[in-house]
């Protein structure tokens, strides 16, 4: 059975390498990469930039040297510039005997908050001893862009690998080769198994791509793995249906992406909606996926929680899968 | 071997059937052929054997394997050329039929020595999508017979291809079942049914009307035949009648008395006429 379903992907890869759109879709998560590098710092480049008022206060000055680039200015207007350029650069200014933070609005979440925490940690006068282990933490805090479009762009892979598999069933379906199929010993089953080993690969070998390129090589891949493994079971349900009630390529493609409505909405949700909206998007297993790629690639996700964010996606993406498994082995007779 | 009995099928399960009440049996090493006019249901007995369609009701076994119990395992003895031929058109022929290869559990013919047999030498790396039509169709006739089955399935077999490629097909055929194969064929084509076969079974609408040898069926019909061209209404009428059956008889006796007689001379009787005269249908 393991030979049956190898020939068929090996079957099934010679055709896409040779073809244009499978081919695009094969690269996909390369180009992904590149471009969430190009327009998102990188993790080990991320430095706070703050600028502060000349001779205000030096012993503040000198703390925060520890722990960010500073610019010094010589009047509040001078600062004010500095943050208004370009890039994310937080003033730190005097008013009513305290400090205020400088923003221009437009600064990652992450560095306004890291300037925050050092503003406070000087104020409570917390010494670099003390302070250690958190400020390393932060030091590896990757700008919550960059993880928000990693991760989506993980769960967008796993659907691209429900579009090649659609895509192939496809062409099954133009050259009437399934009937031949059929009167072979490989069963339905195998048939089944082999057609999704190229969907699954691509979303392991993708996920990896992706991850390595844009500095997440270091997480806990085995944890990244189980969720991709559980969210690719949707795609591939998705993906053997399209394929199978589609009469050409391009229709196929396109309707695959009903899956990127529920994706889009789990990551608005829980990127942009509040706590009492979370619950209206339970139903959905990217939301969850979400989730549990979010504690991975942050490396704060313990195994307990990885498991039960899987378990929640399988499950959700089972139902799903038994609702449309009949339709699948009638559409494969 | 291959037994059926009382088999029926409907296509959309609304009491119409497309196979009705079909019975008969294959014997180890024979040509057996379903000669029918287009729409007869051969395709549909046929698929049904194979496992292409699902068994609704009655009887079959092929080659030791009941087809009420699920077994793939009996595709290992089969081959089947499909009416339309389906292949990978993005494949080459070769790519095709090494593809096929590792699907089964048995041993396998050499994909070369299998398009050197239907004429597809040096065809080896062209992609299937660029074949003609004859060629796709020998491609799927080759690969029908890539797991030396012992049971091999031919739904029109030469129907659409040119003589010569026809002629080659039907070798093939012969010397195949020489090995010992068992063929099961559909064709509306009477030379082929008797060419190639040992038995042939007429279906019309569903129904097998008679089962025989072409050879048998020539002595019972054949001298019995009579070619008559007669006047009537100043135009010449030609009609081929039955010295057997009654009504025919009747005809010729109306004729006779009835209208001024050109020509009438007895006649070899074609398998057509043959299946004319039996089932009331032309095989077109
Ligand atoms: N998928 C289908 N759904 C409904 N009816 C069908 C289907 N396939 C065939 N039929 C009907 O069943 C009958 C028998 O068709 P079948 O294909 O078995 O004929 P055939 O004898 O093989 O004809 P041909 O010589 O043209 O191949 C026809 O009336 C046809 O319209
Ligand atoms: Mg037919």
């Amino acid at each position: 059975m393991i030979r049956k379903i190898w020939a068929i992907f090996r079957r099934d890869l010679k055709v896409n390498l040779k073809d244009s759109i499978a081919l695009y879709i094969l690269f996909i998560p390369i180009f992904l990469a590149v471009l969430i590098n190009l327009f998102t710092p990188g993790i080990n480049e991320t430095t706070v930039d703050l600028a502060l008022l000349e001779g205000d206060n030096p012993s503040q000055i000198s703390y925060l040297e520890q722990f960010a680039e500073v610019e010094l200015f010589k009047t509040i207007d001078q600062v004010q510039q500095r943050v208004e350029e370009r890039d994310a650069t937080i003033g730190i200014v005097p008013e009513n005997g305290g400090y205020y933070l400088m923003t221009q609005g437009n600064e990652p979440e992450g560095i306004v908050d890291y300037a925050k925490i050092l503003t406070s940690f000087y104020e409570l006068d917390i010494s670099m001893e003390e302070t250690n282990s958190e400020l390393f933490d932060f030091e590896r805090t990757v700008p919550p862009l960059k993880k928000t479009l990693v991760n989506t762009m993980i769960l967008l892979i796993s659907i691209l690998g429900g579009m090649l598999i659609a895509l192939n069933i496809v062409e099954e379906k133009a050259d009437n080769t399934l009937s031949a199929i059929n009167l072979t010993p490989a069963g339905r089953l195998t048939f089944v198994l082999g057609k999704s080993v190229i969907g699954v690969l691509l979303s392991i070998i993708g996920t990896l791509s992706l991850i390595v390129i844009t500095g997440f090589g270091t997480v806990n891949l085995l944890q990244l793995l189980l969720v991709l493994l559980v969210t690719s079971l949707l795609s591939i349900s998705v993906g053997f249906i399209q394929g199978l009630t589609s009469s050409d390529i391009m229709t196929a493609a396109g309707s695959i992406k009903i899956l990127f409505l529920p994706l889009l909405a789990g990551v608005l949700a829980i990127e942009m909606l509040g706590d009492k909206w979370q619950k209206f998007f339970y139903w959905n297993p990217f939301y969850w996926a979400y989730k549990g790629n979010d504690l991975i690639l942050s490396q704060s996700g313990t195994w307990s929680q990885i498991f039960m964010y899987s378990s929640i996606v399988l499950l959700i993406s089972g139902i799903v899968y038994l609702f449309l498994a009949p339709k699948i082995r009638k559409g494969l007779e | 071997m291959i037994s059926v009995k009382n088999l029926y099928h409907s296509y959309n399960k609304d009491g119409k059937y497309q196979v009705k009440d079909v019975s008969f049996e294959v014997a180890n090493g024979e040509v057996f052929g379903f000669l029918g006019p287009s729409g007869a249901g051969k395709s549909t007995a046929l698929n049904i054997l194979t496992g292409l369609l699902p068994l609704q009701q009655g009887e079959v076994v092929v080659g030791g394997y009941d087809l009420k119990k699920v077994s793939n395992e009996r595709f290992n003895k089969i081959g089947m050329s499909f009416e339309q031929s389906n292949v990978y058109s993005k494949l080459t022929a070769k790519e095709n039929l090494d593809f096929y290869r590792k699907l089964f559990d048995v041993p396998t013919l050499d994909s070369h020595a299998l398009l050197k047999l239907v004429g597809l030498e040096g065809k080896e790396h062209v992609k299937a999508g660029e074949f003609s039509k004859g060629m796709k169709h020998r491609l799927t006739f080759a690969r029908s017979m890539i797991n030396n089955p012992e049971m091999w399935f031919l739904d029109e077999p030469t129907t659409g291809l040119d003589p010569s490629i026809a002629a080659d097909i039907k070798d093939i055929i012969k010397e195949k079942n020489k090995e010992g194969v068992t063929v099961f064929l559909t064709t509306h084509n009477m030379f082929i049914a008797d060419e190639l076969c040992d038995r042939v079974a007429f279906i019309v609408d569903g129904e097998i009307k008679l089962i025989d040898s072409p050879k048998n069926l020539k002595l019972q019909y054949g001298d019995k035949l009579v070619e008559v061209e007669y006047m009537e209404k100043g135009e010449v009428i030609k009609t081929t009648l039955s010295t057997v059956l009654p009504e025919d008889k009747r005809e010729l006796q109306k004729i006779i008395e009835h209208h001024d007689i050109q020509t009438m001379h007895t006649k070899e009787a074609t398998l057509e006429e043959i299946f004319i005269k039996v089932t009331g249908r032309g095989l077109v």
